[in-house]
């Protein structure tokens, strides 16, 4: 059986998950901040997130699939994120016209994170259609 | 872009997998360059043309 060896990488995001985990036990020490995206804290919020990081980076890791990212891979990204960027603006537009007709309500981290999803959505599918075309 | 790729590729008897792995790509890559929806880099270009033991890439590629 192939054994995995940790790369800069893999490190680098397991620290980043360890911080945000350390991060996140800080602020409920402090009890900073509450009801946060349906948790009880920011803080648990924080600690939920870091967990999550920690196993999908276990998952990739264990994962023997070789992944390569050749000069297609990038280029399509790259016109991905042309896309996605110009969602942004179009849809930052729309955001302007709907709040002078009705003002936006809902809260920063929440817009945020309903935002943050659509645009990953948003890349997804422009990666699989652009991937048909070239 | 039209390309032999399919056809040296055929002559030597590699398969699209090989012929990614030769070169560094994926075998939707290398689909792509032989169905001429890809336009490759100089670089891949050569690289391919080298795997398909061709001297140029004019005989390889073709604009």
């Amino acid at each position: 059986m192939k054994i995995n060896k940790f790369n800069s990488r893999e490190i680098a995001r397991y620290t980043f998950a360890i911080f945000v985990i350390l991060l996140g036990v800080f602020f409920e020490y402090l009890r900073l901040g509450d009801k946060f995206l349906e948790f009880e804290s920011v803080g648990s919020w924080l600690i939920y997130i870091g967990i999550v990081m920690i196993a999908v980076i276990t998952i990739q890791f264990f994962n023997n699939r070789k992944r390569v990212v050749d000069e297609r891979a990038i280029f399509i990204a790259n016109k991905s994120t042309r896309i996605v960027f110009l969602t942004i603006i179009l849809f930052a537009f729309l955001i302007m016209i709907l709040d002078g007709i009705h003002p936006i309500t809902m809260p920063y981290h929440l817009f945020m994170s309903w935002l943050i999803c659509g645009l990953l959505i948003v890349y997804f599918i422009s990666y699989k259609i652009i991937s048909r075309f070239y | 872009m039209k390309t032999k790729i399919t056809f040296y590729r055929n002559k030597l008897k590699i398969t699209q997998e090989e012929l990614a792995d030769l070169v560094g790509v994926t075998r939707q890559t290398i689909i792509s360059l032989e169905q001429g929806r890809y336009n490759p880099s100089l670089e891949l270009a050569n690289k391919i043309t080298k795997v398909l033991k061709r001297k140029y890439i004019e005989e390889v590629f073709k604009i």
